[in-house]
This record gives C-alpha cells, structure tokens and sequence, in this order.
C-alpha cells in the first residue's frame, strides 16, 4: 500500500518557511524535541518520547553457550520490528526501507561501537555467557524514529541490571535479585544518534530531528552517532544531497554539543530513577 | 479460606489502570493494567486495506500481538488468533465493506514462564476494547471485558491471580464477556464470548462454572471502569444506570446527562 504523499500546499508551505528559517512546529532549525524518558518497574525497560514519536526499549539476559569462535565474549542482539502501531504505512511482516535502515543503524551504533563490553558478559569461558536481548517496539512515528530508537536502546542497556553469578570450579551459582545485587553492564561509552535532514533547494539550512512531514519531504538525511566524549561512531549519509566538506564538519560540530547535553541529561534521569528505587543493600 | 498474599479478597481484581494513550499516528489507542500486568493497543480503521484481504461486504478486522520481549512467534498467533474471535462479535463489521481495522496490542508485562499467559491475554483484550471505544470509528454492538480466574491448590478459586499465585495452581483461565444489549439469558445483557480455561488433572464441570460466575462479577466491575474512562475523557458524568430504558426516564429531566 503506497502511503499518502503530503499535497502540494503542504509541501510548497514547509518549503517557503524553511528557507525562512521557521519550522512549523515552532522549533529553531538546530533545536531537538525535548525527550523524555520514563522507566518502568522491572529493571531494563524504558520508554522515550522526542516529542510524539515514541519507542519503547526493553532488556532482558539469559545464559547461553557462546559461539565458538569466540568463547570468551557473551552475545548481544538487537531486535527492532516496526508494526502497524508506529504508522499504519508499515505492514506487518514485510519489513520498510525506513525499517531496515533503523536496523542496520542501531547494529552499528550499539553492538558495532563496542558500547556494551562483551567480554565481561563471559561466565565460564566456552561454556556458558550472558546474552543480552535489546527488544525495541516502535510506538508511534511522528518523525526521526532512528533517534529516539539509539536513545530508549542505550537508556535501557544502562538501566538494566544482570543477576550475580558465582563460578566455584564448574559450577555456576546465579544468584536471586533478592539474594544478591544485580550487577550493571559494562558500558564502555554511551553512543547518541543525531539525524538531520536537508531539502531539495539548497539555500535552505538543514533541520536538526526532523518532524513526520519535514522527514517525509526532505532529499536527504544525514545521521551522525557520537558519544560525549566526542568520538564519532557512524556517520551515515544515504545518497539524498551533495554536501560539501564543510558542510558536513558544520553538523559534526552542533552534534558534539547536543551529545553533551544529551549526556548530561541521560545521566539525571537514570540518578532520579535509581533514587526512586526501594532498594536496600543489607 | 487463607488470605491472599497482597490482602486482597478473592474476588478482588488487582487495581486497575486505565489510561488513553493518544498515540499521534492511528486512529486510537489505549492501555489497561492490572496491577502490573499490563498492555497496550492501538486501533486503526477503517483504512484501506491490501487486495488480498479485501471482503465484499464487511469490513476485513486483523490483530496482530506483539510480547514484550524477541520476535513474535507461535504464541503471539494463537493470543492474535484467539483476540480476533473475541472481539468480532462486538464489531460490527459489515457498515465498512472493503475496509481493514487493524488492531496492534504491545505486550508491556513479559511473558509468564510458567502458565499461559491468563493475566496478559485479559489485559490485552481489556486495553483492546478501551482502544476500540477511544477511535469510536467503528461501529461496536457491545464491549468485551475479560478477567483471568485461576483455582489454587488450596481449593480456593481466585480472580486476576498475581504472578505468585499463578506458581502453584490446579486449574486457571482468562473468561471474556461481552456487555451489550440483546445478549445473554433473562435481560442479563452479558454473555460469555471467550475461554482459555485449563486444567491439570481433569476438566470439572462446577468448577468451571463457578469461576465463570465469578469472572462474570468481576468482568461486570471492568465493564464499568472502561465507561468511566471513556465517560472522564469526553468530560461527562457516568450514567450507573445499566439498560437504556432506566436512564431515559432519568434524562427527561436533565438534557445535558449523556447516556453511555
């Protein structure tokens, strides 16, 4: 089913406020929704908001016999199918463009760029590791799922929390949440995605988290994943309009910032939950 | 008769959260909680729909069951499968021929791991009659409310068991209602649509009755709450009246009471 395109007063309206300067929503053109982040009861489970687009992200981990070429590290895997709740243009079953460029973004951002350190999830080497499973449920697509997709992911690996395990010999002892302290992941950086999208007259200035409509009628969307500590993990450009150098190191530049105040902002809400938590260390 | 663990009766629900989602991009949305058991859907329709699935006279109703955690798999189908043969009686589908309503329920709670999942499949029909009634796009001849009943070891049949309780039962199952008019036995205006009822060591039948009894009480309980969430989010006062022909009397007197 081929999904409505936006009518030509649309289209020609966001265009000629564009080149002013002027999103609709009343945002500036650098300026992220701000996101908030609600976590629910069970350790791992977190859900975001950029504005209306909404992702739900949720961890859980198993122990299972690792690969065999490589029987030290434990295992991470990403799951994020997009259904009809996100948008009724996504069918069931068959998997969108938008879907499958998600997918290939959020393997890089997370698993590729060594965020959760995988050798620490090894419990008995070549016998037994921790998997870790990232489910990630798109609620609702009002513009730039990717990014509210990389935030509720890494929120939530930080959030969770694994049972303790005892290795005496052979044996392996997993100890209860009420027994012992879940321990956290080792996370080596938190990686943020930033998307821009740029439209089809180049005298209009990118937009920083496109909104539905802006995504829809851009030519091109640039995605750049860094961390706070200004390492680039991904940069992707799919095709969309030529950008000079320049250009691009311009949008290097505004992300750095937002990484920071992203950083800052994810760390005071993780602080304010884990206050919130009855737990007590006896 | 021993007490529940969290104090409740035994016919007592856990406490119930109803909230609309007001999801930006389908027609709407709802989620329900029992406790900490809970769902969330989001309804769509009627829309168009692909030509395969097309039906000349009615509308074609998909559900689709998303767990919480990994892909969805056999059990999503037969919980997707057995949502749809519930809630396709209080639908009434032939207004909208050559039309999909497409209904999407996002498990919020994880899977039980050791029974079926009774608590979430009650919920999950909750959160999906509450979305129907928020889109108000199709037209419903009544509204479906399920509750799970579970029989313990001790003897005792318990009504919305929680994660504990489901441990150690002999028999437990989700029973689902429809409350509208022209339905069931001596103007009760509820019937049962739906049961997932299952019994280690042996089907009996007086149980089986006694906890569709018990769940019809319940279901009656969750039948109200669901009006009065609709009723607080159009801004208007419930009506505990339970037929038409009671508050119409009353509405002869006051104009501005809405009858729901």
């Amino acid at each position: 089913m081929r999904p409505p395109s936006p009518s030509i007063p649309e289209k020609e309206f966001l265009f000629s406020s564009l080149k002013e300067s002027l999103r609709l929503d009343g945002r500036t053109m650098l300026e992220m929704r701000t996101p908030s982040l609600t976590f629910g009861s069970d350790l791992g489970w977190v859900e975001c908001a950029l504005g209306k687009t909404k992702v739900l992200a949720q961890v859980e981990a198993k122990m299972v016999k690792p690969q065999p070429e490589r029987p030290f590290e434990g295992t991470i895997s990403i799951h994020s199918e997009i259904s009809p709740m996100a948008s009724s243009d996504y069918e069931p079953g068959r998997p969108s463009e938008d879907e499958v460029t998600i997918t290939r973004m959020l393997d890089k951002v997370i698993r590729r760029s060594d965020a959760v350190d995988k050798e620490s999830l090894c419990i008995l080497a070549g016998q037994r590791v921790w998997h870790i499973r990232l489910t990630l449920h798109f609620l609702t697509d009002a513009g730039n799922l990717l990014d509210c997709a990389c935030l509720a992911g890494i929120v939530a690996l930080k959030h969770f929390r694994r049972p303790e395990v005892e290795v005496i010999g052979d044996d392996v002892i997993v100890h209860l949440p009420s027994e012992r302290a879940p321990m956290p992941l080792a996370i080596h950086h938190t990686p943020f995605c930033f998307t821009f999208a740029f439209f089809p007259d180049a005298s209009t200035p990118p937009v920083l988290d496109p909104s539905h409509l802006e995504q829809r009628l851009s030519a091109g969307v640039v995605s750049i994943s860094l961390n706070a500590q200004k390492e680039i993990c991904v940069l992707q450009k799919l095709g969309g309009v030529p950008l000079g150098a320049d250009d691009i190191l311009r949008l290097v530049d505004v992300s750095v910032t937002k990484a920071k105040e992203m950083h800052s902002f994810v760390e005071a809400s993780l602080m304010e939950d884990w206050n919130g938590r009855n737990i007590e260390v006896r | 008769m021993p007490p529940r663990r969290d104090g409740r009766r035994n016919e007592e629900t856990r406490p119930l959260s109803l909230t609309f989602e007001s999801l930006a991009r389908v027609d709407g949305s709802a989620r329900f909680s029992f406790g900490n058991t809970s769902a969330l859907a989001s309804v769509s329709g009627p829309i168009e729909v692909r030509l395969a699935a097309e039906h000349p006279s009615e509308a074609t109703f998909e559900v689709a069951v998303r767990p919480l955690s990994n892909v969805p798999a056999t059990e999503s189908k037969a919980i997707a499968s057995a949502i749809r043969a519930t809630l396709e009686p209080s639908l009434i589908l032939t207004k909208n021929p050559r039309s999909l309503v497409q209904l999407v329920v996002q498990a919020l709670s994880p899977s039980a791991k050791h029974t079926w999942n009774t608590t979430l499949a009650a919920a999950m029909i909750n959160a999906c009659s509450l979305a129907l009634l928020n889109a108000s796009s199709v037209p419903m001849r009544g509204v479906v409310a399920a509750v799970a009943v579970c029989h313990s070891i001790t003897g005792t049949i318990l009504v919305d068991p929680s994660d504990d309780e489901l441990v150690d039962v002999k028999s437990c199952g989700c029973f689902a209602f429809i409350f509208a008019d022209q339905v069931g036995v001596d103007d009760s205006r509820s019937d049962c649509v739906w049961t997932s009822w299952k019994s280690s060591g042996g089907l009996d039948e007086a149980e089986i009755l006694k906890a569709k009894e018990m769940a019809q009480r319940s279901a009656q309980t969750i039948y109200r709450a669901l009006r009065k969430a609709v009723a607080n989010a159009c801004g208007l006062e419930v009506d505990e009246s339970m037929t038409p022909e009671e508050g119409k009397s009353e509405s002869e007197e006051s104009e501005d009471k809405m009858i729901i």
